[in-house]
């Protein structure tokens, strides 16, 4: 319990140390975004028009004015409204972080449903000719980038093929079948690269348990292959796996933003770099603050699923 | 351990055999979805999604395309870029400083109000109110003395001076009317369709207004506008199927689509590509400087590198094609000439170049092509250009304060008239980025002045002749290219019309004459 509350409090610094960062960075970069509205579609800004519209939003205020004005709202929960049309930007997180995190959620799934078995057959065949081509095809995989793949698929599987739309999103609720179909190519996108590490990964930990002394002890002692693999080697072995799945979640969570991109998808990366675009200052503090949240949380979960996993973690 | 590795391997292959099956039927699924899409529903992309639907803020041309569905003004344009009445059937000068407009009869709010002289009274007093984020604010609010109703159906305006580019004000997707029962945050207004729902950042869906003035329009009862950011990706969903016209069609994608006998494209040379100076410090205070850059870049490559050859060298001032105000003996003024670009050099005190930096943007390849052409270009005669490439909210923060050489810029005008020039030529008009900083020649601004406040075409062709004259010679905006804009469609899609010049971004009013079939 006093672990986990002291991972907590850090968690809170954490991400009260981000908030001001942020908070910071995104005043020191040149690119104003009052002016930056009014200066759309190349028309001259009146400069008392900029002037009234930095002061209606705030930023005119002085710094450390500003800083607790922020502090004061995200204690509240509040994350602000756009700069751009005062819509409340947790409101558009709330509607965006769900479709990325289906979009990481249905991309993990199905990495591992072929990077864990791959990685385990890998381990077992072990300089085989199967293992050989199967480490081949995971290099081959993890050097194309995610916007070749995806203009890969959307050239062959939407244009040629016609089989799915080349992008977009659907509402679950308003058409299950075509939000499904528009889901499939951006998580096969992202799962292309991503089964490549828990292969890699399922690979290196079964092989490291394979030589374990106690592996060897349970094959001695007349344990079925199948139970041994399944009880001892597996169940030793997903401990790493399950860790840098955990990590490389948390690290999409901010970086679908190609996926996103290609696909149209709109999710919570695309909304982040458009509102780096248009500085608008209460979107990205807000979104930058949520998938660090999530990110802490994510790293929570993980070392209690290891805890789980292994129990000398439960008991050290 | 070889039944494990069977066993994990027939695991492996379920997986894959069900994930097949799934996306199996989930594409005959959509399959039978797109060729049973209605013909009912047009689908057009834009190129970003709309940062705001106020009605009288400029946030770019994916916002006024989305805008001018819903809200409309007292003028507008024609499928040929010529003034025409909307909510307003006429309009009449009635001495210089006098303008009338006549309202439609019955023309209604999709809230149900009427069009009334009062409803456009206040529709200007909340533009030119001292909070509101009209882009033309200012420009109402110096010309417009006060707004009279000389019966039911007529609205006067008179002016503090006379003026001709006032209709062109009028007709502007930034001066929309709004119902009085509605507001700047919320407006309703009288356009050819109403919204209905929108997905914030993903689409906006409209439904034909049952009340609009043009009867029998918008022809396609329901629309989508959906934001493809990606430009490929747009081409890629207009092949599929899944939109029906896109904009902003990238210049690398032309070829593939003329070649598809599924699709068509409206383009015209439109907007145009041009460097600015800094002409308050830096080498291009000096003129002479300025014009050695206009007759040593190699504008053809430009048009090559950036814009795939589709679009033609700028070698004058923008005024477009086809412009009664254009003469060609002028507009071809800065052809390439290195003989005198060097002599320039000389001239401006500078024989063996000097180093300088170039302003442009890496978000934009267009901005970043242009730039790389004019390093090239200008490294022939001893320039030594470094390219300055930020984020364009940055390039627009730098380019405001002055923080620069010289740079790359894109743009319009904002209408068919000289006097669009103003915004990038007038140096009585507030600093601003797509202006060269620090120029200010009091004899231009006067010329742009006299040519607003002249009613007769024969005289403003004078008095712009004489303008052209002047900042030729000062060259603080050079002009390179004319790019091409194009919109692509599906074949059976009829009734949409590119504009012409600098309204190719205001093609969008045409989509409610578009029909599928």
């Amino acid at each position: 319990m006093a672990y986990v509350l002291r991972r907590l409090a850090i968690s809170i610094g954490l991400i009260w140390t981000v908030a001001t960062l942020i908070f910071l960075v995104l005043r020191m970069i040149p690119g104003d975004p009052a002016e930056l509205l009014l200066s759309s579609g190349g028309v001259a800004p009146d400069p008392a028009q900029v002037l009234e519209l930095r002061e209606r939003l705030g930023l005119e205020a002085p710094l450390l004015q500003q800083y607790a004005s922020f502090i004061g709202q995200l204690l509240r929960l509040d994350l602000g409204t756009s700069l751009t049309d005062d819509y409340p930007v947790m409101d558009e997180i709330a509607k965006r972080l769900p479709r990325t995190i289906e979009l990481i959620l249905a991309a993990t799934i199905l990495a591992v449903a072929i990077g864990m078995p791959l990685g385990v057959v890998a381990a077992l065949r072990r300089g085989s000719g199967m293992d050989r081509t199967l480490s081949a095809v995971a290099s081959f995989n993890q050097s194309l980038p995610v916007f070749v793949t995806g203009t890969l698929l959307i050239l062959v599987f939407a244009q040629q093929l016609r089989w799915v739309p080349a992008g977009g999103y659907v509402a679950f609720a308003q058409d299950p079948a075509r939000h499904l179909t528009n889901l499939l190519m951006p998580a096969v996108t992202i799962a292309i690269g991503l089964s490549t590490v828990v292969f890699r990964m399922t690979r290196a930990s079964v092989l490291e348990t394979l030589d374990r002394d106690w592996v060897r002890t349970a094959r001695a002692k007349g344990l079925a292959s199948r139970h041994v693999v399944r009880r001892h080697v597996l169940r030793n072995s997903l401990g790493p796996v399950v860790t840098v799945i955990g990590l490389q979640m948390g690290t999409l969570l901010g970086g679908t933003v190609l996926v996103e991109y290609v696909f149209n998808w709109p999710g919570l990366s695309g909304y982040l770099v458009r509102a780096v675009e248009q500085r608008n200052y209460p979107e990205v503090q807000g979104i930058v603050l949520v998938i660090c949240a999530l990110f802490v949380f994510l790293n929570l979960v993980v070392d209690l699923l290891y805890a789980v996993l292994d129990p000398r973690v439960r008991h050290g | 351990m070889t039944n494990d590795t069977r066993n994990a391997a027939a695991l492996s292959r379920r997986g894959f055999i069900g994930a097949g099956a799934a996306a199996a039927f989930a594409a005959t699924s959509v399959a039978e979805r797109a060729s049973a899409q209605g013909r009912d529903r047009l689908v057009f992309a834009l190129s970003s999604y709309p940062p705001s639907l106020r009605p009288w803020a400029n946030t770019g041309t994916a916002a006024g395309t989305a805008k001018c569905q819903f809200l409309r003004g007292l003028l507008s344009y024609g499928p040929k870029g010529e003034i025409r009445g909307e909510l307003a059937e006429s309009w009449r000068s009635d001495g210089p400083t006098t303008w009338t407009l006549r309202l439609r009869e019955g023309v209604r709010f999709h809230d149900g109000e009427a069009l009334t002289p009062d409803a456009v009274r206040r529709s200007f007093e909340l533009m030119q109110d001292e909070k509101s984020t009209a882009s033309l604010r200012g420009a109402f609010g110096a010309l417009i003395d006060r707004i009279e109703a000389p019966d039911a159906r007529s609205v006067r305006f008179q002016l503090k001076k006379p003026s001709a580019t006032f209709v062109y004000m009028l007709a502007s997707w930034h001066a929309p009317m709004i119902s009085p029962k509605s507001n700047e945050a919320n407006p309703v207004g009288a356009g050819p369709y109403r919204i209905v729902d929108v997905e914030r950042g993903t689409r906006i869906d409209f439904d034909a207004f049952d009340g609009y003035w043009n009867k029998g329009l918008p022809k396609t009862r329901k629309l989508r506008m959906a934001a493809y950011a990606d430009e490929n990706l747009r081409v890629a969903a207009l092949d599929a199927g899944d939109v029906d016209i896109i904009e902003y069609v990238p210049w690398q994608s032309y070829e593939s689509i003329e070649r598809n006998a599924k699709l068509a494209m409206d383009i015209v040379d439109g907007p145009f590509m041009y460097l600015n100076f800094n002409c308050a410090q830096g080498p291009f205070t000096n003129a002479k400087l300025r014009q050695a850059v206009a007759y040593a870049i190699r504008r053809e490559d430009v048009v090559k590198a950036a814009f795939f050859g589709r679009g033609s060298a700028m070698n004058g001032l923008p005024f477009p094609k086809g412009s009664e105000f254009r003469d060609e003996a002028t507009a071809n003024h800065w052809r390439t000439d290195l003989d005198l670009a060097r002599k320039l050099l000389a001239e401006g005190g500078q024989p063996s170049g000097f180093s300088c930096k170039l302003l442009s943007t890496a978000q934009y390849g267009m901005h970043k092509d242009t730039a790389e052409v004019v390093q090239q270009s200008l490294a022939a005669i001893g320039i030594r250009v470094e390219l300055v490439l930020p984020d364009w909210a940055t390039r627009v923060a730098v380019g405001n304060r002055g923080q620069y050489d010289f740079g790359v810029m894109g743009s319009a005008g904002d209408f068919n008239d000289p006097d669009s020039m103003a915004q990038f030529l007038d140096g009585s008009q507030t600093p601003n980025y797509t202006r060269s900083h620090g120029y200010n020649n009091p004899k231009v601004n006067e010329l742009f002045e006299q040519g607003r406040a002249e009613l007769d075409v024969a005289k403003r062709k004078a008095i712009y002749r004489e303008m052209e004259k002047l900042a030729l010679e000062d060259a603080a905006l050079v002009g390179v290219a004319w790019r091409s804009q194009a919109y692509a469609m599906r074949k059976p899609l009829s009734g949409f019309a590119n504009l012409p010049g600098f309204l190719s971004f205001y093609s969008g009013l045409t989509l409610e004459n578009v029909s599928m079939g």
